[in-house]
Formats: C-alpha cells, sequence, structure tokens
C-alpha cells in the first residue's frame, strides 16, 4: 500500500512536545496512536495533513490506573487491553462488551479507546458505554488542561469537542457500584463489522437505568425520556413494552449502506426488549455473551 | 473397482510446504530491479460520456512522472469472445472507473498523486444502469457498431438495440406443453451482481526489450489465453511473447481471460527496456476487472398433477455491464442449460446479453448458474407445493438421467443426480425438521439440486510435458493454474498413479508459456477432466517409452511388464525388478557396455474431439456444446429468528458426482469453500451503485465476505461417483458447482420456516425480519 499523500512524521517522548506542534501545526496535524482510522483515511485523501504526531512513546498517555473507583484509560491503551484488563472485567462490563465488538482481533490489538471516540462517527460502538457510566475526556493544551463530560464531546457526524490544538490524555470512568450493563450490537453477520444498530444499558441497583445507544442519531445519545420513565420502577415486562413505546421519541435513524431507517427503528424494539431482559438475567448472576442476543457467534 | 495407490487418496498437497513456510512466489514477491516503473489509472469519473478533453500538464509537473499516456496512444481493441473492449477508453466512457490512461513513474506515491492531478473534462451522455432500462427502443445505445465486432461463431448480437448475444433454445412445443399442465405457475426472479473478492487484488508487471520481446508477469487463471490476446491485440508474433504466471492469491474467475494485465502489457512497448507494474487496489479489484452478470428471469412452468414438468419458458436478463467480450458467454452458457437437471419436452429459453453502464460482467464461480438456479430450483419447489408433492420427490420424478436428451438435444453424460438427491435428503433428514427450543426461533428445511457444464469453446485443449531426473522424481509441466483448489497435487497424483512414483516425489511448477505447453485456461472446471487427460497421456507416453527400453535390452514382451514401487517388474519373471532411477536418465548399460535409452521424456495432450457449437442459432439443435455436465444436490436445516431476521446454518449436507474423486479430502475442501461462498452471497454480499452508476461499497467494510465465524454448524460433503467414460480414472469437474445451490437452498428454507417467499436476492436478515412483519401485517 502506498500513500500518495506525503506528510511529515514525528515521535516526541513527551507530552509537552506533541503539544506545542499541535498547537503550531493545529488541524493540519493529526495525532497517531493506534492508526486504525487515521491511515485509512490519509489513503483515502479524507486527510491531508502536514504532521503526524505519534504518541506511542509518551508513557504517561499509555497508563491505564486504577484507584479511588475511577479507572483512568490513557489515550494510548488499546482494544485489546481493555478486554484482557479484570477491572474492567469486573467493574465496567457494558465498556467489556463493546470492546469485544469491535474490529477484529487485529484491529482491537492496535485500536484506541481514544482513537475511537474522535473519530466521533455515529455508529461507535464504545459511546454507549461511555455515555452511561458518564466518562470524562481529559484534554490538554499548551499550559491548559480541561476535561469533558462525554455527553458534550459529540457535536455532530465525526465532530466533537476538541480544539485544534488540543490533545485527548485519556478518558476516566467511575465505578458505579451496585450496577449491571449490557451492550447489544446488531451487525450484518457474526465477523467484524460496523454497527448497523447498538444499545447500551446500565441498570443501577433496581429501579435506577441509563441508556444510550449508537448509529441511529447523527451522534452517539443518552435516551433520557426512557430513563425518566424507566428510574423508580422495577423492571417487569409491562415496564419494558413501555420504554419500548418510547423509542420513537429517542432515536433518529437514516437509510445509509448498512441498513434501511426502517429496520433500525423496528430492530432497536428488539434490541431493547432483549437488552433489559439479559440485563435482568445478569443482575440475577446468569452468564451472558451479548453477541447472541442477536445471533451472532 | 481397481486398487489404486494414489487415486482416490487424500494425499497431502505438494505446494503444502511453500505456501504455509512463506516460500511460495506472488507477482509482488518479485524484484525487477532498478528499471521498474509504476503505472496508476486516469479512472472515468462518469457512467457515460463523452471525453472533451484531457490536461496532464499538471501532473506531469509531479516529481518522478514520467510519462502519461491516454486513448490517442492506443488505439488497441481487445477481448476473449468478442473484441468489444479498449485498452484505454476511445472519446467515450461507459462506466465509473474505466481506464481512460495511466501515469507511469518512478514511485507508485508519484503516480498516484499525479493521477489526482489530471483534468479531465466530460460530456455527459444519458447512462442506462439496468438492463431492463436498457432494452428499451428508446434507451442510448452502448455499442452503436455492436454487429461489426469481432467475435465467436456462437455470440448473435441484435444491431440498433443494446443486445450484444441472444442465445434462444428451443425443444418440443411449448403450447402443447402448457396445454397439457395441471398447474401453471408463472414468476419473477432477480439477482443482483457481486465480485469476486480474491485475497491477492490484480496485478501484471511487463517488460518490452530491445529486442522487441514482451515479457508479463501476472497474477492469473489463463496464461496461454493471455499470451494469445497480447500477440493478437499488439500485432507481435506468439513467441516473442511470454507469460509468467506464478503463485495466484485466489481467482473465483476474475482473474480469467485478460481484463487489467492488457495495460501494463500496451505500456511496455513505448517504454523499452523498463518493467512496468500495475497493481490494483482493492477498490479497483472491485470496479475494473470483472462482476458477476446481474439478472432477472422471468419462468413460466407446467406441470401434471402426478408431478410430470410437462413445459419450462424460462427468460433471463443478463445486466452483462460496459464490455461484455467474456461475459457474454456466461449468457450463452445458461441460454443452453436454463432447464437445470431435468428432462423437461418443451422447452424454451431465452438468454439475452444486455449492454449497460456498470463495469463489464464477466466469469465468476458457477458461470451464470448460480443466478439462474436461483430462479429456477425456487420455482421448482413453490411447483410441487402447488402439486402438493415433497418437493424432493418432484425432483426425482423430473431428474435428469444418463442418455436423456438435454433441451439443444444432445444426450445426458453418465451421472448420480438421483443418488445425490437422495443422499442430501438423508443426511439432514428430509421431512423430519427439529424443532427450536426458543420461541422466537423456527427452523425451516431447503432443498435445490443443480447442474453445470464446463463453459468453452469446442476444441478447448490441455498439454502437458514430463520430465523423469536421475532419482526417477518428476518435473511436470503443465499450465493450469493452482488457484486454492489443488490442481497441481491432482495432476501429481495422475501421474504419479501411471508410473508407480509417490506424488511427493513429482514437482509441478506454476507455469510459464515459454517452457510450458499449452493449455487454454484454468475456468470452467474443466481442468481436472482435461488437463488430467493431458497429464494422464503424458505419463503413459512415458511409460510406453520404458517398456519398449526394457523390452529391447531385456527382450520381455511389453504386455508383460509394469510398473511397481519406482521399479519396473515382469508379470511373467518375478525375479526382474528394475528401479527406474537406475535408467530414466543415464539408460541401461548393455554387456558391451554401451548404453541403450535416454532421459525419458513424456508429452500428453487432451481435446475434446466431439464437440461443436455448430447449431440452429433459432433452437440451438444440432450441436454438442456441452462436453458433460456435473450434478448434486444440497439440504440444509435453517434455523431464523422470527424477529431480526438472522439466520443461523444448523446443518448442510451437499452431494455431488465428482465421477471420481482423485483426492476426497480436496474435494470435500472445495464443497466446504464452495458453500461458503455461495452462503455469502445470499446472507450479506450486496453489491450498492447510486443513482450515477458509482458503486457504493467498493470495500470489505461494506461488502461482507464471510469470516470463520460465519461458517455453518455443520457441513456434511458427499461424494457421489459414477465414472465420466473420457475422464482421468472417471473424473469430473466439482469446484465450482459447489456453490451452485447455495441461494434457493436457503429461500426454500425460509419459506418452508416462515411461510414467506423471496424472490431477489441478497437475503438479508433485514429483509427477512421486514418481509415476514409484512407478512403478519397482511395477516
Amino acid at each position: 500500500m502506498s500513500l500518495a499523500h506525503e506528510f511529515a512524521y514525528y515521535k516526541p517522548l513527551r507530552l509537552e512536545e506533541a503539544l506545542s506542534l499541535k498547537q503550531q501545526y493545529g488541524n493540519k496535524a493529526n495525532i497517531l496512536a493506534g492508526g486504525t482510522d487515521l491511515i485509512v483515511n490519509i489513503r483515502e485523501g479524507v486527510l491531508k495533513p502536514d504532521l503526524l504526531i505519534d504518541i506511542k512513546r509518551i508513557k504517561e498517555l499509555s497508563q491505564l490506573n486504577w484507584g479511588n473507583d475511577t479507572l483512568f484509560i490513557g489515550s494510548n491503551v488499546t482494544f485489546a487491553e481493555l478486554i484482557e484488563n479484570e477491572v474492567v472485567q469486573k467493574n465496567f462490563v457494558l465498556l467489556h462488551d463493546a470492546c469485544k465488538t469491535i474490529g477484529s482481533t487485529g484491529i482491537r490489538a492496535r485500536a484506541t479507546l481514544t482513537g475511537n471516540i474522535c473519530s466521533a462517527v455515529p455508529s461507535l460502538d464504545s459511546a454507549p458505554a461511555l455515555l452511561c457510566y458518564e466518562a470524562m475526556i481529559h484534554c490538554a493544551g499548551t499550559g491548559s488542561k480541561r476535561e469533558i463530560p462525554v455527553r458534550e464531546w459529540f457535536l455532530s457526524p465525526r465532530k466533537t469537542a476538541l480544539q485544534e490544538d488540543e490533545i485527548v490524555t485519556g478518558i476516566s470512568i467511575k465505578r458505579i457500584p451496585d450496577s449491571y450493563g449490557i451492550y447489544i450490537k446488531l451487525g450484518r453477520y457474526s465477523g467484524e463489522d460496523l454497527a448497523q444498530a447498538g444499545w447500551g444499558i446500565l441498570m443501577i441497583g433496581d429501579k435506577q437505568y441509563r441508556f444510550a445507544h449508537c448509529a441511529l442519531s447523527p451522534i452517539p445519545k443518552r435516551a433520557y425520556h426512557i430513563e425518566d420513565l424507566c428510574n423508580g420502577n422495577s423492571l417487569n415486562a409491562d415496564l419494558i413494552e413501555k420504554a419500548i413505546a418510547l423509542i420513537p421519541s429517542e432515536i433518529n435513524p437514516i437509510t445509509d449502506i448498512r441498513c434501511t431507517q426502517k429496520y433500525r427503528m423496528y430492530i432497536s424494539e428488539i434490541m431493547l426488549r432483549r437488552g433489559l431482559m439479559a440485563i435482568q438475567k445478569r443482575s440475577s448472576g446468569k452468564y451472558i455473551e451479548p453477541r447472541k442476543l442477536m445471533g451472532d457467534v | 473397482m481397481k486398487d489404486y495407490k494414489y487415486i482416490g487418496k487424500n494425499v497431502t498437497r505438494i505446494d503444502a510446504l511453500d505456501k504455509i513456510s512463506g516460500a511460495a512466489t506472488f507477482v509482488d514477491d518479485i524484484d525487477f530491479g532498478a528499471n521498474l516503473l509504476y503505472a496508476e489509472l486516469i479512472e472515468s469519473t462518469e457512467a457515460s460520456a463523452l471525453i472533451k478533453k484531457i490536461d496532464i500538464s499538471a501532473a506531469m509537473k509531479v516529481k518522478g512522472v514520467y510519462k502519461i499516456f491516454t486513448g490517442k496512444d492506443f488505439h488497441n481493441r481487445f477481448g476473449l469472445y468478442m473484441k468489444d473492449r479498449y485498452v484505454f477508453a476511445q472519446e467515450r466512457v461507459r462506466f465509473v472507473g474505466e481506464q481512460i490512461g495511466a501515469v507511469v513513474a518512478f514511485t507508485p506515491e508519484a503516480a498516484k498523486s499525479a493521477v489526482a492531478l489530471v483534468k479531465v473534462e466530460y460530456e455527459p451522455l444519458p447512462a442506462v444502469l439496468n438492463q431492463m432500462d436498457a432494452l428499451q427502443s428508446d434507451a442510448p445505445l452502448l455499442h452503436p457498431e455492436v454487429e461489426n465486432y469481432p467475435r465467436v461463431p456462437w455470440f448473435y448480437p441484435k444491431a440498433g438495440t443494446n443486445i450484444a448475444h441472444w442465445r434462444k433454445t428451443r425443444k418440443g412445443d411449448l403450447g402443447k406443453g402448457f396445454a397439457k399442465a395441471d398447474v401453471i405457475l408463472e414468476d419473477t426472479y432477480s439477482v443482483p451482481r457481486y465480485a469476486h473478492c480474491a485475497l491477492e487484488t490484480h496485478i501484471a508487471v511487463a517488460k518490452f526489450d530491445h529486442s522487441g520481446r514482451l515479457t508479463v508477469w501476472s497474477s492469473s487463471q489463463s496464461p496461454h489465453t493471455q499470451r494469445h490476446l497480447f500477440a493478437e491485440a499488439l500485432g507481435l508474433s506468439h513467441k516473442d511473447v511470454r507469460v509468467i504466471t506464478p503463485y495466484v492469491g485466489g481467482g473465483f474467475g476474475g482473474k480469467a481471460g485478460v481484463t487489467m494485465e492488457i495495460i501494463p502489457a500496451v505500456l511496455a512497448t513505448q517504454l523499452k527496456g523498463y518493467a512496468v507494474k500495475l497493481r490494483y487496489s482493492r477498490e479497483q479489484e472491485f470496479t475494473n476487472t470483472y462482476q458477476r452478470l446481474g439478472v432477472v428471469a422471468k419462468i413460466k412452468m407446467g406441470a401434471t398433477k402426478d408431478g410430470r414438468i410437462t413445459a419450462l419458458e424460462h427468460k433471463l436478463y443478463w445486466d452483462a455491464g460496459a464490455y461484455v467480450e467474456y461475459g457474454a458467454n456466461v449468457v450463452n452458457a445458461v441460454g443452453l442449460s436454463a432447464s437445470g437437471p431435468y428432462c423437461i419436452d418443451n422447452v424454451s429459453i431465452d438468454s439475452v446479453c444486455v449492454y449497460t453502464n456498470l463495469p463489464p460482467g464477466g466469469p465468476y464461480r458457477g458461470f451464470g448458474y448460480s443466478e439462474m438456479l436461483f430462479g429456477l430450483e425456487s420455482h421448482i419447489s413453490r411447483m410441487a407445493q402447488q402439486l402438493n408433492i415433497d418437493e424432493v420427490e418432484f425432483r426425482r420424478i423430473n431428474a435428469i438421467k444418463p442418455g436423456d436428451e438435454t433441451a439443444y438435444g444432445a444426450k445426458m453424460n453418465p451421472s448420480g443426480l438421483q443418488d445425490c438427491i437422495d443422499k442430501a435428503a438423508a443426511a439432514i433428514n428430509w421431512g423430519k425438521k427439529p424443532v427450536s427450543e426458543d420461541p422466537t426461533k423456527v427452523i425451516g428445511q431447503g432443498f435445490a439440486a443443480f447442474w453445470k457444464a464446463p463453459a468453452m469453446p469446442p476444441n478447448a485443449s490441455s498439454s502437458a510435458f514430463l520430465k523423469f531426473n536421475e532419482d526417477a522424481t518428476i518435473n511436470l509441466l503443465i499450465s493450469g493454474m493452482d488457484i486454492g483448489q489443488g490442481y497441481q497435487t491432482v495432476m501429481a497424483q495422475i501421474a504419479g498413479e501411471i508410473l508407480s512414483v509417490p506424488p511427493a516425489k513429482i514437482r509441478v511448477e506454476t507455469p510459464d508459456t515459454d517452457r510450458n505447453p499449452y493449455e487454454w485456461q484454468t475456468v470452467a472446471s474443466h481442468i481436472t477432466w482435461s488437463c488430467g487427460n493431458a497429464v494422464k497421456n503424458a505419463a503413459l507416453d512415458a511409460r510406453e517409452q520404458i517398456f519398449s527400453l526394457i523390452h529391447r535390452v531385456y527382450h520381455y514382451p511389453v504386455d508383460v511388464l509394469y510398473l511397481e514401487d519406482e521399479a519396473v517388474k515382469c508379470k511373467t519373471d518375478s525375479a526382474f525388478i528394475l528401479p527406474l532411477q537406475n535408467f530414466v536418465v543415464d539408460g541401461i548399460m548393455t554387456e558391451d557396455g554401451t548404453f541403450k535409452g535416454g532421459p525419458v521424456n513424456g508429452c500428453g495432450m487432451f481435446m475434446p474431439e466431439f464437440s461443436s457449437t455448430k447449431d440452429n442459432p433459432e433452437t440451438s439443435q444440432g450441436g454438442h456444446p456441452n462436453v458433460h455436465y456435473t450434478v448434486g444436490a444440497a439440504a440444509l436445516n435453517l434455523e431464523i429468528d422470527k424477529e431480526t431476521g438472522k439466520m443461523k446454518l444448523l446443518k448442510v449436507a451437499l452431494a455431488i458426482d465428482a465421477g471420481k474423486a482423485i483426492n476426497p479430502d480436496l474435494v470435500r475442501g472445495q464443497i466446504t469453500g464452495g458453500l461458503l461462498q455461495g452462503l455469502a452471497t445470499v446472507l450479506y454480499e450486496d453489491m450498492r451503485f447510486n443513482e450515477k452508476g458509482k458503486l457504493l461499497n467498493p470495500n470489505l467494510t461494506d461488502y461482507k465476505i464471510p469470516t470463520a465465524k460465519d461458517v455453518p454448524e455443520e457441513i456434511i460433503p458427499i461424494i457421489v461417483e459414477v465414472p465420466q467414460p473420457d475422464g482421468p480414472f472417471g473424473a469430473r469437474g466439482i469446484g465450482e458447482h459447489t456453490m451452485l445451490p447455495a441461494a434457493p437452498m436457503i429461500a426454500n428454507a425460509i419459506e418452508d420456516a416462515l411461510g414467506i417467499r423471496i424472490k431477489s436476492l441478497p437475503i438479508t436478515a433485514e429483509k427477512v425480519a421486514l418481509t415476514f412483519l409484512q407478512e403478519k401485517a397482511k395477516q
């Protein structure tokens, strides 16, 4: 494979160097961590950067730290690392479910969670989990630092709240005690696929809920109407049907190459129903393989 | 049955070590040295337009660019069965992606950058993007001069239309047949285009040296056919064209004939002394090689209450794309065989090849039969239902038997269709479908029978050279391509059986047309049969030389001699054992110290001398266009989630009559691979074009091909063996056939499970769910 586009390449050791380059080049510089989206975009001419800043040697961006009930996921942390991580497996089941559905084994070994949210496509598998866990996105600029709540992160398809002189240093998520989560994804076959639709559900205690979806609106979103309806109520068949009835008020899907609007609308009901029933089983200690809920292997 | 040593045995692939160790060389592995240039194509962005102006000035300024060529530099036309394709577009483009010219540069990056700077000015013309529109009387014509194009004698273009070829087959009296019927069923089925998706994209490197000799290295199924077409298009002598084809990373028909390889070959003639490489990207692999043709098929069938089909009218309208030099023969093949594997007294087939402003249609594993069988086998299942006869029984009643007359009048070859039907049905316990424990899921059973003949010119031939080495190992020189099917191994088994040499001691290299003897092409699933016969003849030739030498030296009559365990033995003198390695190169020393014999080199060829395409164009009666058919049947248990439409393939059985399975494991490999490829075309592969004729998913992100996770839970491969009288050890081809039953079998199982009939491909989970929902709403 040859890239017709020429660019400079820099691999700094320190974050400050990367930030100063980013300040200098602005949106003419792209950050390279996994590169699984970036290189494809350059090859296809979607991006034409003057500079690639490879952050893989910046050690602080590779950390995966657990403390004070909070997991900090540095921007170099790959999906494979998250899948293998015991803290994620135990405390962030919804995120763990989502990570397993992203790309293929090879892609997951390289692609990063941070890169995923920076690409900000509507079908972003990791977004429902981060929205449900109310993740904070850690951004740094030269001489500045800020944390952006994930619900303010996605602005429009492929557009985020990140400023052009900023770099994402990582994502933090806080453990929510007594919670059960599940991510259900619809794909075209059992192999790796972009989501035709995705729903993340988090049940806290037995009467609090969070819902979020991807590939069903221009940006991934929480489903607050459904949450308002469900909060304070125990999960039962009646509640599930009432929640499903609210789906049209929560999503705004389109027809694209992967799926029609009609099927996305329809299948969301099935996904939500199956997801809520599965989460109930999970909360009672049963093993659930979320892929199987939608017929995948 | 005769006891063979290597035939019918699961001999390990002789190319296995090459491939698993990484020693196998592919075109892009070859180092062409410092004088290598890289070509990139300037491609049409319009589906139909006149080229008004091409401005290359900015592109020429890119550092590293050597030259830029367009249609004004080369006017050559080419094609396998009809010369309708241009090396570079001549003033007019006919599909998005068509090559208008090429940038040649010292680096691939420079070539790519320069292509982006070439400005092409178009005057758009109306485009026709499907065959039914192209057939309208006011449709714009893609090739106003189609009737003047050089072509094979069995093609019948219609002047003043977009019809490049119309194959008509007529048998019996259709009106009488329908009059006899108790039930008549009529419907339309449609199948879209598909892509081959071989792992290795197309690549060719060409070098024209200062002596005027052209050498092309290509990833191809057709080295000799390429040599012939290069020589024809460029006006060179065959002896001055050399095609070298190393290992190929998958073909599936997409690397048959000539597509992009002509471009570097032509460019090289203007770039003497350089080698020119053109390597396709995955996008180009989709848009500008061949695609499988799309079809709209209208079927009208009549049958009596006792289950006899009395009449079949089958009209197939093919979306063959902008150039049909190869695709028109797909249309032809189906036009002869659209009765399916049934004996029907009254048949009318119209198979119509229609030009459209989409990429060229061409050969794809199955050669039109998958598309044809989707409609026909769906229809068979529905007809049986209407007659209240079990659909497997209905197929048994009508199945073609050896000696029966085909729709074009030739006799059916020995074949075991009944046996295949019975065995496939038994393997899944036909009629006793399992019940899912999950209330949201239902299980349906599906069935389909199939047949296919090699589609080839009547005189397509194969040949083989066989050289003994000092240690009695063998180099076998043949020109078929091992594109994954195991051809080299099977040829070694055939030679080894006759010469008593273990296949592991036989080396089969990939061909070089300078050194290896003629082979038409590795297509049509005919190579085991045709090249197998050539190899058998070469081995027999070598054996004759050996026996004649032994006779000369030791005076044993030739007919008491035989080969066993790499030695010559004698039926009448058990003490006589002469190892081959003692003499196959050095000869045999006689009492006076002189030697008799010398290197043993066998030579063999095969051409089917009974085949003919001379027939009546209005009926197709009178010729013998197909050498034989391979038949089979398949059945499956399909679990469907009624809510999501997702389908799980619980158990799939496929029975095929291989004549003689020379290597049963390789046959089972073909069954597994073919089924998987076929099932993918039903379940998720889907080519989408926009209203301007641009392919929307020229990538593996949105054109899905199966992964290991998508393999059916259980595959039962069944080999039936009714020998092919003129096949090597009774063998006939099975490679393409294994994907043929996939689509109708799934559609039939869906109807069995849900009561809905889907008449268009693909049958995605979405389509099943939404169709079922719609059906439920009606009730």
